[in-house]
């Protein structure tokens, strides 16, 4: 009796031969006939009074069809809070700006034309006149209320504490370090930038858009223009990347439909690049202050961490990413006393939202930074120090003094491994001889290691469901939406496998509302994890309505029945009905809206390091990556996320940074001032993995995409402090050559 | 203006054209063929990458008047007979693409490293295609794909 099974496997991605051919189709790609083209005017003000917005040129010119700012748009909703964000009304995020602006980049007003070249021409002539305000950029001062967004209200939105004051157990605690952190602001920065076309029809729209969320979009407009979702029809064609800022609903995407369906016509936006630095949220943007503490042999006692998230002018996505750091800045430790405190606070930059780790990658950083301290504190081996520390194995499941459940690990066997792909102990040995000699370029050796969570929020769901057709072949339909992973194939494995059925049998649809209106999305790690879980069980429920309606159709017990291949025969006999047959008269479907616990997917990343005694030149030579994220399903789908994720880690490391002058200007505008690694950065990758199972989804698979970002930043920048011999000032997010240097310099 | 110039061997013709828009407007707006991407218009992601009278250019970064009486080759004309190129079928096996949207401007990128430089090492590859941003990938599978072609072609 065959079994096919496709888990583990790794069949071609459906997308490729379109994609590689160029003919697939992206949001920019769509033909509508008539459609008119719309750009917006931006605030060059970080903080100001918007007394007025002269539209008067612009729409006199030829070829403008409409131009208007929030004045002439009195029935604009403003932008919807994402569905967790604290977000008091009078902090809302206004589509486009009224009376007052609060970042550079902030929408003003919105120009039409029939191309995009006459609509830029047209936004030239808009008049914003503004009163510029002091801007406050930073989270720390912006707390203080100096410089107030929305007074009387503070700028400190929200405030989250995970467990309660350590004072004590500091005080007493044999050794204390202290690290005050800044994980910088990244930019997500997919190579597709946004993209929106909405097409009226009635009362109807048609909204074509790049997107991880489709059905939470359409949720979100029908609630905004106060009509039914039945109403809103959101299609979302190939995605060019997202990372986290292609979750939420933008003021543009608000602006957009808002003047399609005033004007009866079809109107599209596509951001151009400087939009895309000003206007697209960001992610990251933490200062943290740390304090660990430890007994003389290395035992953790302690630690607190107060955290200023920087969510930017008005709270959104962001407010809640800043919750995330907190729940997970024990990471795989035994840490026995535990106090976090995360404030959200609003500043005169771009507002915040996920990019790719969300609130993880700020925790692990830190984390990993202070035991690197420690280390050097006790003069202990970091590996040691770790592996002193790990939760063990037999503890899981573990909950984390945060409240945390991790459901599996073995934090141990993961770091062991590490080390021997990386060489460890040789390159020690390398080290030592070159500090003794004083031959070569400093070398260092730097661990991160992490746990994450995946799978979304504690008890979200994904919609899956299958459907068999009389002709044999599989539909089946998922909530989570790709951007490019590859969800076609995985998912057409998981329902292939559960049916036991030929891969090529089943079609997978994702990404439009009228075919699948439900769902969540793809974010957070969750859609194998989540959607494929619903897919699994969606396909078992439909096979064992196959087996009723079998045994039915062939008169005999259920028991008589064997399974094979999309047929039921009736065991010692060559009676047998396809799984098509008995589609035929009534539709054979199943649906699941699993909600499984979150996972926590964990390793270790090695790196090693050489700097250039004169230059400060940082060399990556060697990243390993031990990754467990559970059973893989697609081994080359789940490997491409995690190199991905690495070198974005690595970009985060040493080279990407978001920053705003004093007045809140961002000094970065285009691909050449915010430096995304190249080919050319491409280090030797070491990838590797263990597999503890995830107990709680069918096929034991956890999330997988995000970990890169997790351990990569940590582990260089360990490495890079521990080639200066413990010498950190100055080191933080992105570590340049010019920081090393000056460090170097300091000490010869 | 009226523009008459040569796309994947075909003779085309645009009317109404501004002189100063791009190439690649004209490639992607008026000629239906939105294989080359806009991801920066500012020369700096490779994205729209196309030949221009055998030269490997930015289509953001040539203006329509400058196409005038030119042969443009797009990723959409590299394919043979509706096949996939040999080039297009290495990233496909080699898993160079995630979202896809910085592949059709990698794939010209190579098309034309490989014609000049059948047989590139490492470095050679990590230079020529600097100008090409991904940000799926992490370009190790790009750079399989490319070592891929490189051993095809040393094979012939
Ligand atoms: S779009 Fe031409 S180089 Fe980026
Ligand atoms: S595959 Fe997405 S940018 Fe390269």
């Amino acid at each position: 009796m065959g079994h096919r099974s496709y888990v583990g496997q790794s069949p071609p991605r459906r997308e490729d031969p379109g994609l590689v051919a160029g003919a697939h189709r992206y949001v920019a790609d769509i033909v509508v006939p008539g459609c008119l083209d719309a750009v917006f005017v931006r605030s060059f003000e970080a903080h100001g009074l918007l007394n007025a917005v002269d539209l008067a040129a612009a729409q006199s010119m030829e070829g403008i069809v409409g131009a208007y700012s929030a004045g002439e748009l009195p029935d604009l909703p403003v932008t919807p809070a994402p569905p967790r964000a604290e977000v008091p009304p009078e902090m809302s995020w206004p589509a486009l700006a009224r009376d007052r602006v609060r970042f550079a980049g902030q929408p003003i007003a919105v120009v039409l034309a029939a191309d995009r070249y006459t609509a830029e021409d047209g936004a030239e002539l808009v008049f914003a006149d503004i009163d510029p305000l002091e801007a406050v950029i930073d989270p720390g001062p912006a707390a203080s209320d100096e410089v107030m967004l929305f007074e009387p209200r503070s700028n400190v939105v929200s405030v989250r504490e995970f467990g309660a004051p350590v004072d004590d157990v500091m005080d007493s605690a044999p050794v204390v370090v202290e690290t005050i952190i800044r994980n910088e602001r990244l930019c997500p920065t997919s190579i597709e930038t946004r993209g929106i076309v909405v097409v009226p029809d009635g009362d109807d729209i048609t909204v074509h858009v790049s997107h991880q969320a489709p059905q939470r979009l359409r949720q979100s407009l029908a609630r905004s223009f106060g009509i039914e979702a039945e109403l809103v029809r959101v299609i979302v064609p190939h995605v060019g990347g997202a990372f986290g800022a292609k979750s939420q609903t933008y003021p543009e995407y608000i602006v957009i439909a808002h003047l399609a369906r005033k004007l009866g016509r079809p109107v599209r936006w596509i951001e151009d690049r400087r939009e895309a630095f000003a206007g697209a949220t960001h992610g990251r943007g933490q200062t943290q202050r740390l304090r660990l503490a430890a007994d003389r042999e290395g035992n953790l006692l302690a630690l607190e961490a107060l955290v200023d998230a920087d969510i930017g002018a008005y709270p959104h996505t962001g407010e809640f990413i800043a919750a995330n750091t907190g729940w997970m800045l024990s990471g795989p430790y035994t840490i026995p006393h535990l106090h976090v405190r995360v404030r959200a606070v609003v500043t005169n930059t771009t507002p915040t939202a996920a990019y790719r780790g969300a609130g993880r990658p700020e925790a692990a950083y830190a984390l990993e930074r202070a035991l690197d301290r420690l280390a050097h504190r006790l003069g202990a081996d970091p590996a040691e120090l770790r592996l002193r520390n790990f939760i063990d194995r037999n503890e899981f499941p573990y909950r984390s003094p945060t409240g945390a459940v991790y459901d599996s690990g073995d934090h141990a066997a993961a770091l062991r491994l590490a080390l021997e792909r990386a060489g460890y102990d040789d390159a020690r040995a390398e080290q030592r001889r070159r500090r003794t000699t004083g031959d070569g370029n400093p070398l260092g050796i730097g661990i991160g290691s992490y746990i994450e969570r995946s799978g979304g929020q504690e008890g979200s769901t994904e919609f899956g469901s299958v459907t068999i057709e009389p002709d044999g072949t599989v539909v089946a339909r998922s909530g989570a939406t790709p951007q490019g992973q590859g969800h076609a194939t995985a998912f057409a494995q998981v329902v292939a496998s559960a049916l036991e059925v030929e891969l090529d049998r089943v079609s997978v649809i994702q990404g439009d509302t009228d075919e699948v209106p439900v769902g969540v999305g793809t974010f957070g790690s969750r859609s194998m994890q989540v959607g494929g879980s619903s897919l699994h069980h969606a396909a078992h429920d439909a096979l064992e309505e196959a087996r009723l309606r079998a045994s039915a159709h062939l008169e005999v017990a259920e028991a008589d029945l064997r399974y094979d291949d999309g047929r039921f025969t009736v065991v010692g006999t060559d009676r047998s009905v396809t799984l098509g047959q008995l589609a035929t008269e009534r539709a054979l479907s199943a649906q699941a809206e699993f909600g499984p616990p979150q996972a926590f997917p964990f390793g270790t990343y090695v790196a090693v390091v050489e700097l250039d005694r004169d230059t400060g030149d940082i060399s990556l030579e060697k990243l390993v990556a031990v990754d467990d994220c559970g059973i893989v399903i697609n081994p080359k789908l789940v490997e491409g996320q995690s190199v991905g994720s690495i070198i974005q880690g690595i970009g985060q490391a040493l080279y990407e940074q978001v920053v705003f002058d004093e007045y809140g200007q961002p000094l970065m505008s285009s691909l050449m001032d915010y430096s995304l690694p190249t080919v050319a950065e491409l280090p030797e990758l070491v990838l590797d993995q263990t597999v503890t199972p995830n107990p709680n989804v069918p096929l034991g698979n956890k999330g997988a995409g995000e970990a890169g970002c997790i351990g990569t930043p940590p582990a260089i920048v360990n490495a890079i402090v521990d080639a200066l011999g413990g010498r950190d000032e100055g080191i933080d997010l992105p570590v340049t050559p010019e920081k090393v240097w000056l460090v170097l310099s300091r000490s010869d | 203006m009226h523009l008459q110039l040569t796309v994947n061997g075909n003779p085309r013709e645009v009317d109404g054209a501004w002189e100063g828009e791009s190439l690649l407007y004209v490639l992607r707006e008026r000629l239906g063929l939105p294989g080359s991407k806009n991801a920066c218009e500012q020369g700096e992601c490779g994205s729209c990458s196309v030949y221009l009278d055998g030269v490997l250019v930015c289509s953001c970064l040539v203006l329509a008047a400058q196409a005038a009486g030119r042969d443009v080759v797009t990723v959409e004309g590299l394919a043979e007979n509706g096949e996939l190129h040999p080039i297009q079928k290495d990233f496909v096996e080699a898993g160079a693409v995630q979202c896809g949207f910085c592949t059709p401007g990698l794939i010209v990128a190579t098309h034309e490293l490989l014609a000049r430089n059948p047989r590139p090492t490492d470095p050679e590859i990590r230079e020529a295609l600097a100008g090409n941003l991904c940000r799926c990938t992490g370009y190790e599978k790009i750079l399989d794909a490319v070592r891929a072609a490189a051993v095809r072609n040393s094979r012939a």
